[in-house]
């Protein structure tokens, strides 16, 4: 996996808006958990999912977990039809979610939001209390287990200040 | 942090106030201090934190394979 400065500069370059969700955005926000994919949610207008399309295409995305003989092209097209894709790229496993459960689309959970600056580059994370509202409503047990985490975690954030 | 926030931060995760949600993730079996460390770091060290931990958490998974492959 290529480190996530390098992979959000990739995307930002490529002016494509996305906000940082999953794992990657609860250890941007001082959580001790990691997954090993980073997952994002998109816009899914259709400039941004051409914008989407262009920038993943030199590293080669294929449906993470699909037979390698399977037909499949993340392009424009792909995208509109679909919603939420797992790929695997050569930057590493990304996932990128049209819906993201409990909050919505990208309007809603860009509103559930905070900006990072990561490497000088200003990045979209999910907040702490977008994050807990979206792990309630999925409900599963691998989202209900890091409940504890987080809500404790919001809480030492509020009282000290920290970012 | 500044030297106030990590004084604060270090009380809290050392004696979470009873009944709150820092005292229940502590309960839940949470290590608070790895949170205090994480915390220390700027988001940008972060970020590239990440990596480095999935990068440790592949080479064990392949090193596990090749052990239980080898035997």
């Amino acid at each position: 996996m290529k480190e996530l400065p390098e992979i959000f500069k990739i995307l930002y370059d490529a002016s494509l808006e996305f906000v940082v969700i999953g794992g990657a955005a609860m250890h941007l926000q001082g959580s001790a958990y990691v997954t090993k994919d980073v997952d994002f949610c998109y816009s899914r207008t259709p400039e941004n999912i051409k914008r989407l399309a262009a920038v993943l295409a030199p590293y080669h995305p294929r449906l993470r977990g699909a037979p390698a003989d399977l037909p499949f092209t993340f392009d424009a097209r792909a995208i509109a039809q679909g919603l939420n894709f797992t790929l695997t790229t050569d930057l590493g496993d990304l996932d990128f979610l049209g819906e993201v459960t409990g909050l919505g689309f990208y309007k809603e959970v860009k509103a559930a939001a905070d900006t990072q600056i990561i490497d000088g580059i200003p990045v979209l994370v999910l907040s702490l209390s977008g994050l807990i509202k979206t792990k309630k409503a999925a409900g599963r047990a691998k989202d209900l287990y890091v409940l504890p985490e987080l809500e404790g975690l919001e809480l030492l954030k509020r009282k000290t200040g920290v970012e | 942090m500044t030297p106030e926030q990590r004084k604060l931060a270090y009380e809290l995760i050392t004696n979470p106030p009873a009944g709150s949600k820092l005292a229940e993730a502590k309960e839940w079996g949470v290590d608070l201090t790895l949170l205090y460390a994480n915390l220390e770091r700027t988001p940008s060290e972060r970020a590239r934190s990440f990596a480095s931990i999935v990068h440790s958490y592949n080479g064990l998974r392949d090193a596990a394979k090749k052990s239980t492959l080898s035997q």
